[in-house]
């Protein structure tokens, strides 16, 4: 049973987060940013850092840490609000996002001490990443947990394969993938461009399969925990990219776009009305 | 560390520069718990078989998926292990080219990508497995040490050193069994620092990995003819050791010679070095032409390529000639 | 010392074995003849008799018996 109060807390940093995403993006001016790929993984990012994820806001490199890849570097915006929640990074570092030169650039760039594991951008190579890493937890003897997430036209990549196919071989429990399955990817839909059973191709490998709804935080609360010992898994989250603003959602003009003082307005009261976007049990 | 006898020159000299690599390797781990080898289901291929039956728990096989092999690497990189990933340099520096770049140029982390079969050492494996431009592929990449051992015994000690190095290291095999010995006694090996093996004033050479000793021998032919021949051995290609380069400003011609395209190699890194120069002698250059020849053996193709000493003697003295 | 005295005894220091061992030695026959003991082997052979073998024969010399068949083709008999 998940208190009422973590789904709580996890809803208003999830509001607070669809916030600091949009003034960032506003800010960003014309440089623009990839806004809908930011808001389809808000809730997954809000549960994962302020309630599952083990790690130490106050020391950043803390050597038994649980470490988050952001394999789909594209989300940066949905990953950066979720470090400041966290405490990880100031909100002064935070409204740094893409300054010329600064840490946090449009894709992340690892940085430890900005609780940065990793840096993204370039799709399909976070996953080998994180199961080197699992790996080496393993053979270490230390217990932390390595989370990846990537997007859903991001396995079309082969490299990812290669990675899921060792990782199941390698018997890594203390690894688990999440796909932001919101159906879309830069050209469109997932179905038009390449069409996959996605739980099949997991489930062919060998991996736990879990499929959820990414939006809803009761959900996302009772996946996370792992406590597995049969090998990797993989959480299937259904979301919408473009979560929580009308234009925005299912609409691949916002993949990457920039917003305008006053779409930047309208999606603003767009959250100030609906005080708050996902309705937890 | 290990005991450099001349019956231990002679063991690695046979055993050629994989198995030297792994002999060394199997050295290393002795002494280091974090040294972690990968292959990408090469493992024999690669030398490994005696670190393997000592170590088993410290190889890692990720099948044939040299990509995926790049990023497990470093992910075990970032625990404290010291990963050396074994496959050939053809599919390191191509394959998993953007790998390379991502995890060793961009988040720099400290890993060791070994590339055997550098030039035409698989000889009737053909062309797919010569490795003719991985180091220009890999030769943008900021923070990738590019290393390239003349010997076994070089190779052995560009191992040692590869495993001290604080930051990301590409080593290059070249040469087949029983590869001729450059070094016959032990010697001082620093990263970034060429060895002058031979001096001369008409003319410098420099070659690396396997023409070393095709320089050498060329070289002695020169001498014949009367012409003073230079040798300097650029175990490193990235960083190029300058300083190197500015002491044989003095020579009538500087010939670079290496297993490996003409276009972006050796002889490319020299050249921009000598391009910001208002003084400089002529440079001759060495290497493979642009094109794919029909398969055959390793000396087969060191002929068809005129990278033999008898040709690379040719070539000198016909462009020496021209430049005196 | 004989040839074969200096042979056996080859075989002896490489491998660590007795001499009456060493005899009935075959590649991979003993986990240290593995193929880097098998080049340690051939260049203790080499230093011992000053010689250098070609690499067919390196390749070839897969046993103690055959190793005396290929020496001839050095002017060394036993």
């Amino acid at each position: 049973m998940i208190s009422a109060d973590k789904i709580e807390r996890c809803q208003i940093a999830s509001l607070n987060m669809r916030k600091n995403i949009l003034h960032l993006a506003h800010q960003a001016g014309s440089n623009g940013a990839h806004l809908g790929p930011a808001l389809s993984i808000v809730e997954i990012m809000a549960v994962l850092y302020l309630q599952i994820m083990n790690i130490r806001p106050f020391d950043p490199i803390w050597p038994l840490r649980d470490r988050f890849i952001l394999s789909k570097g594209h989300g940066a915006l949905g990953y950066y609000v979720a470090l400041f929640e966290s405490g990880l990074i100031s909100k002064d570092a935070l409204y740094t996002y893409e300054i010329n030169g600064g840490s946090f650039s449009g894709q992340p760039s690892k940085d430890l001490s900005l609780g940065i594991e990793y840096s993204g951008g370039s799709l399909g190579l976070g996953l080998s990443y994180g199961a080197g890493i699992a790996l080496a937890a393993r053979r270490k003897k230390e217990l932390f947990q390595t989370y990846v997430l990537m997007g859903d036209g991001e396995v079309n990549e082969g490299s990812v394969w290669e990675t899921v196919m060792f990782a199941k071989h390698n018997d890594l429990s203390n690894l688990t993938a999440i796909i932001d399955r919101n159906s879309m990817q830069s050209d469109g839909s997932c179905e038009d461009i390449i069409r996959i059973d996605m739980e099949a191709a997991w489930r062919g490998f060998g991996w736990d399969v879990i499929t959820c709804d990414g939006h809803n935080i009761s959900e996302l609360l009772q996946t996370f925990p792992n406590d597995r010992t049969n090998g990797p898994r993989v959480i299937i989250a259904n979301t919408v990219k473009g979560k929580g603003i009308s234009f925005m959602e299912n609409s691949k003009d916002w993949h990457h776009n920039r917003l305008t003082d006053d779409l930047y307005q309208k999606a603003l009261c767009e959250l100030d009305e609906a005080g708050g976007v996902s309705v937890g049990n | 560390m290990l005991e450099i006898k001349h019956t231990t020159i002679r063991t690695l000299s046979i055993l050629g520069q994989r198995g030297a690599f792994g002999y060394a390797l199997n050295e290393l781990a002795k002494e280091n718990e974090q040294i972690i080898a990968l292959t990408s289901d090469l493992r024999t291929t690669s030398g490994l078989d005696r670190f393997n039956n000592a170590y088993p728990e410290r190889v890692i096989n990720v099948g044939i998926a040299e990509q995926n092999m790049i990023g497990i690497a470093s992910g075990l990189s970032t625990l404290g292990f010291v990963p050396f990933a074994t496959t050939f340099a053809n599919f390191a520096s191509l394959r998993a080219c953007e790998q390379m770049r991502h995890h060793m140029g961009y988040m720099r982390e400290n890993i060791k990508i070994v590339g055997f079969g550098g030039g035409f050492a698989m000889g009737m494996f053909g062309i797919t497995h010569y490795g003719i431009e991985d180091v220009s592929s890999i030769r943008s990449i900021p923070n990738i040490a590019i290393l390239s051992p003349a010997d076994s015994l070089e190779t052995v000690k560009a191992t040692i050193a590869a495993a001290q190095h604080k930051g990301p290291v590409y080593l290059r095999l070249t040469g087949v069994m029983n590869q001729p010995m450059v070094y016959k006694e032990d010697y001082d090996y620093e990263i970034g620092k060429a060895v002058q093996l031979r001096d001369g004033t008409d003319i410098a050479i420099f070659a690396t990995g396997g023409m070393v000793h095709q320089s050498l021998q060329a070289a002695e032919q020169l001498d014949k003819t009367g012409i003073s021949c230079k040798v300097v051995n650029v175990h490193t290609i990235i960083p190029i050791d300058k300083q190197a380069i500015m002491n044989s400003l003095g020579v009538k011609l500087l010939v670079t010679v290496e297993e490996h395209s003409r276009i972006g190699g050796l002889g490319s890194t020299v050249a921009e070095v000598l391009t910001e120069l208002d003084e400089k002698p002529p440079q001759l250059l060495i290497g493979v032409s642009n094109e794919y020849k029909p398969a055959g053996s390793y000396e087969y193709m060191l002929e068809q390529y005129g990278l033999n000493f008898m040709s690379i003697t040719e070539k000198i003295i016909k462009r020496y000639g021209e430049v005196k | 010392m004989t040839n074969l005295e200096k042979y056996t005894n080859v075989f002896v220091e490489t491998f660590e074995v007795d001499a009456s061992e060493a005899t009935g030695l075959a590649y991979q026959s003993i986990l240290a003849w593995d193929s880097v003991g098998h080049m340690s082997l051939i260049a203790a052979i080499e230093d011992a008799f000053d010689i250098m073998m070609d690499t067919d024969d390196i390749i070839d010399l897969s046993s103690f018996e055959k190793g005396k068949e290929l020496l001839a083709k050095y002017d060394v008999e036993f």
